[in-house]
């Protein structure tokens, strides 16, 4: 990858923060938002800055870049370029834990952020036994065929529970479905970044083991490595991230399909490089389709989920284009 | 309120012995208390939440006591009892919905009261903002919390909700003018409620949407104005505030009136499936009007004497 486009992703992030601080519905000039930043100036600029805008910005560059860089290790591993988190039973499993405790009314300050993070590890947990159950030769396969599976299983429940529930629930579990920075607070920014960079170490001490895998099951353990366990430990970190991901701002879709992609077509190679330009891009990228989302139908928010793939999908194509 | 109890928050200590900080609040609370059971028929163990510390609301936050200035009200319950109680003048924020009385209009629309824009809210400079108490608002009420604005949550899913959110109002604040114009509407209920019952129950159905078909269950404050009007609501066995139903099973039933919105009244006579109930085959259709019944607020009294017109047209009215 040119080092330009590493740059351009750099300063592609840089823009998209600083104009997520500078724009909202409630109009503040810049001198007043750059002194905010550092406490300075009346209570409700410096309340909106740093306590609605900054953990919004912050929130979401931790979901972008924690989506992204659990999708380069899905779809290294899987050598599958439509591998993606919420393939693998993760979004499935979240939003079951979220839809329940949504229905059941808990009124706990994190239960849908608990119960979701619980429902994606129960998924990940029972997409690995059937996998290990179905005595697969190569275990890729049969992790995605299992992913699937958990997946539809999770959306009939999901139904069942929605079913069941009075008009209020379901609405609230809808827009939970649809993802959302709403509500951004440090508490969860902590959490979230604190599993998002233990994830970002494990992919990279892991990347050597993914790029051998990337050659293929025979290859790789013709270079000595343990395909079932690696292809297993990578789909865990990539899979938890992406859990916590979800448990913090619901399904925001396409950002682990296509960012990926996009680094590839910007020249990454190897799984180092990739992972760290996709972090980079998919933080820039969930941080600008927030900006479109809180301001485009002001005071009313747009679906995140939504306005990723509306402005992922065309740039995306461009870059298609351009490298054919 | 038939099985209702009158509970006003979970996880409250009640501790008898701490003084309390501020004299005018105290004597609000013991106001709102009397105030609030003198109209409903909440039980021995109704008890305004006394705490040190301030006020604690139905998401077990603790809310400091003091005067409102300036109030974003995100709930239209909670709009139209500030303006029943003469504090329209402090309303300084509204939800989209909000639309009762006419002088709401003119207050700042906000945009949504569930899942709130907390920029907006921020924004209007408010010194206390009035949130419903659903689950999905929580992360709203702990992000103004953090943006240092005082944020009270009250569940407005029952009619007894109405007096509980005027006290909270009063307790936190110590103006309570809230709790005489909850007062005021519970009162009607309360004289609706006492009006001759039928010698034959009137069963019903409150049809609340389609598709799916919502009704109305014993969990919402619809059910209850069935129950207040001297009608039986045939899902009072269901919980829930709105169980999603099939035709059919309204059909087994077998209500004698279904109280409907004026667009479905006008759908059902022409839909075969609707018509395999009798109730709709005989039209014994109720049209309700949709904005006075569709809150539990300050207007409950007289959406009671429209659900008990609707259904008893020919019976006595209350004096």
């Amino acid at each position: 990858m040119k080092a330009s486009h590493t740059a351009f992703l750099v300063v592609a992030l840089a823009l998209a923060a600083s104009a997520a601080l500078l724009v909202g519905p409630v109009p503040l000039a810049v001198p007043d938002v750059m002194a905010a930043i550092v406490g300075a100036g009346d209570t409700e600029t410096v309340a909106i800055v740093r306590t609605i805008r900054l953990p919004r910005v912050v929130l979401g560059a931790l979901v972008g870049a924690g989506l992204s860089m659990s999708g380069v290790a899905l779809q290294a591993t899987m050598r599958n370029p439509l591998a993606e988190p919420y393939l693998l039973g993760v979004s499935g499993g979240a939003a079951v834990g979220a839809v329940a405790a949504t229905a059941s009314g808990v009124l706990h300050p994190f239960a849908v952020e608990l119960a979701a993070f619980a429902g994606a590890g129960a998924a990940v947990a029972l997409v690995i036994l059937v996998a290990r159950a179905s005595h697969a030769p190569a275990s890729s396969p049969a992790l995605v065929m299992a992913g699937v599976v958990v997946g539809a299983f999770a959306n009939a429940a999901i139904l069942v529970v929605l079913a069941g529930a009075p008009a209020g629930a379901v609405r609230d579990a809808l827009w939970w479905m649809m993802g959302s920075l709403n509500g951004a607070t440090w508490t969860m920014n902590a959490w979230l970044a604190a599993i998002v960079a233990g994830g970002a170490v494990a992919l990279w001490t892991l990347a050597r083991e993914i790029d051998v895998l990337s050659l293929g099951g025979d290859a790789a353990a013709a270079l000595g490595v343990e395909v079932d366990r690696a292809t297993r430990r990578a789909f865990v970190v990539a899979a938890l991230v992406a859990a916590a991901t979800v448990a913090a701002a619901g399904l925001v879709g396409f950002v682990g399909l296509v960012v990926p992609a996009l680094v590839r077509a910007l020249g990454a190679r190897g799984t180092r490089p990739t992972l760290r330009a996709a972090a980079v891009a998919g933080a820039a990228l969930v941080v600008a389709a927030d900006i479109a989302a809180r301001t485009a139908r002001a005071p009313a928010e747009l679906p995140l989920g939504a306005v990723t793939a509306l402005i992922g999908v065309p740039f995306f194509l461009a870059r298609l284009r351009h490298t054919a | 309120m038939k099985g209702e109890p009158f509970v006003f928050l979970r996880r409250t200590p009640i501790r008898p012995f701490v003084p309390f900080p501020d004299a005018r609040a105290a004597l609000a609370i013991l106001i709102a208390a009397g105030a609030g059971c003198a109209a409903t028929a909440c039980g021995a163990g109704a008890r305004p939440p006394i705490a040190a510390r301030g006020f604690v609301d139905d998401f077990g936050d603790t809310i400091a006591y003091g005067p409102a200035q300036r109030i974003v009200s995100l709930n239209p319950v909670t709009t139209e009892l500030l303006f029943a109680a003469g504090l329209g003048s402090r309303v300084v924020g509204r939800t989209h919905w909000d639309h009762y009385p006419p002088a709401a209009d003119a207050v700042p629309d906000l945009g949504d009261g569930i899942g709130p824009n907390v920029e907006l809210v921020v924004g209007a400079r408010p010194d206390l903002v009035l949130l419903y108490a659903g689950g999905s608002n929580q992360r709203a009420a702990a992000s103004l919390r953090a943006a240092g604005v005082r944020t009270l949550a009250v569940r407005t899913d029952h009619i007894a909700d109405l007096a509980r959110v005027a006290a909270a109002f009063a307790a936190v604040t110590g103006d309570s003018a809230t709790v005489r114009a909850a007062d005021t509407a519970l009162a009607t209920v309360d004289s609706v409620r006492h009006l001759p019952r039928p010698a034959r129950p009137l069963t019903v159905v409150w049809h609340m949407g389609e598709p799916p078909l919502y009704v109305a269950g014993s969990g919402s404050f619809m059910g209850e104005l069935i129950e207040v009007a001297g009608g039986t609501n045939v899902f009072a066995d269901v919980a829930a505030p709105s169980p999603q139903v099939s035709v059919e099973e309204v059909s087994r039933r077998d209500p004698d009136v279904i109280l409907a919105g004026p667009e479905t009244a006008r759908r059902l006579p022409q839909s075969a499936a609707w018509r395999t109930v009798r109730a709709v085959r005989e039209g014994h259709l109720a049209v309700y009007d949709t904005v006075l019944v569709g809150r539990p607020g300050v207007r409950i009294g007289e959406a009671a004497l429209d659900v008990r017109r609707l259904l008893f047209p020919h019976a006595a009215r209350p004096q």
